[in-house]
């Protein structure tokens, strides 16, 4: 078989995808990625991928409120060092559940007991937690996850 | 808006809640059909128990 023949009956090759058209899928994802983060569940719910969008929203939503019932730690912005601003930032991971944490938060923290010690540390879950999620959602969307 | 009734919890109890819902979202999060998911929550689960009271009992001589 000559090789004409060849080129003929392969198939044709498929162009690598440029730059510019990877552009769309990579900012939908960040995309999908920032509605997980500000609120849990979301980048999961626009994939349609119910039964995770629905997990991740309940166990965030229940390790804050637990976190919250139990007078733990609710950090600001004005640490006064760098545990504080981890705190901070491991909270702020919870999106708007933050601000509904502030919210809630009335009687103020207790951290002096142990209850509110753990009830510190299912905060800074929470927001890691959904930290993890909206990383598995921005994952997903790239199609590197199912 | 209200403040929350304060939760009392023990340590115990604590670390079976955390347990439960961070294998629960793991689960969900690492495996897509259902009965590894069951498996996997199950499995990751016991883990926790299983390392939590190890740490647990192997501070056990230095908490006094």
């Amino acid at each position: 078989m000559s090789e004409e023949t060849n080129e003929a009956v392969q198939e044709p090759v498929q162009e690598p995808a440029s730059p510019a058209a990877k552009a769309p899928s990579e900012q939908r994802a960040l995309g999908l990625a920032f509605a997980g983060w500000i609120l849990p569940g979301l980048g999961h719910a626009l994939q349609r991928m119910w039964g995770r969008a629905l997990i991740v929203f309940v166990s965030v939503g229940l390790l804050v409120a637990v976190g919250v019932s139990m007078r733990g730690n609710i950090f600001s912005s004005r640490g006064n060092d760098a545990f504080d601003t981890l705190g901070y930032m491991a909270d702020l991971g919870t999106g708007s559940f933050y601000f509904v944490a502030r919210a809630l938060e009335r009687s103020g923290t207790d951290v002096a007991h142990a209850n509110g010690d753990y009830g510190t540390r299912f905060l800074a879950t929470a927001g890691v937690l959904n930290l993890l999620a909206a990383l598995h959602a921005y994952e997903a969307a790239r199609g590197r996850k199912a | 808006m209200n403040h929350m009734r304060e939760l009392v919890l023990s340590h115990f109890q604590a670390f079976l809640l955390f347990a439960a819902v961070i294998s629960l979202a793991f689960g969900f999060l690492g495996r897509r059909q259902p009965k590894d998911r069951i498996k996997y929550i199950l499995w990751s689960f016991f883990l926790f128990l299983v390392v939590g009271i190890g740490i647990g009992w192997a501070m056990y001589p230095f908490s006094r």
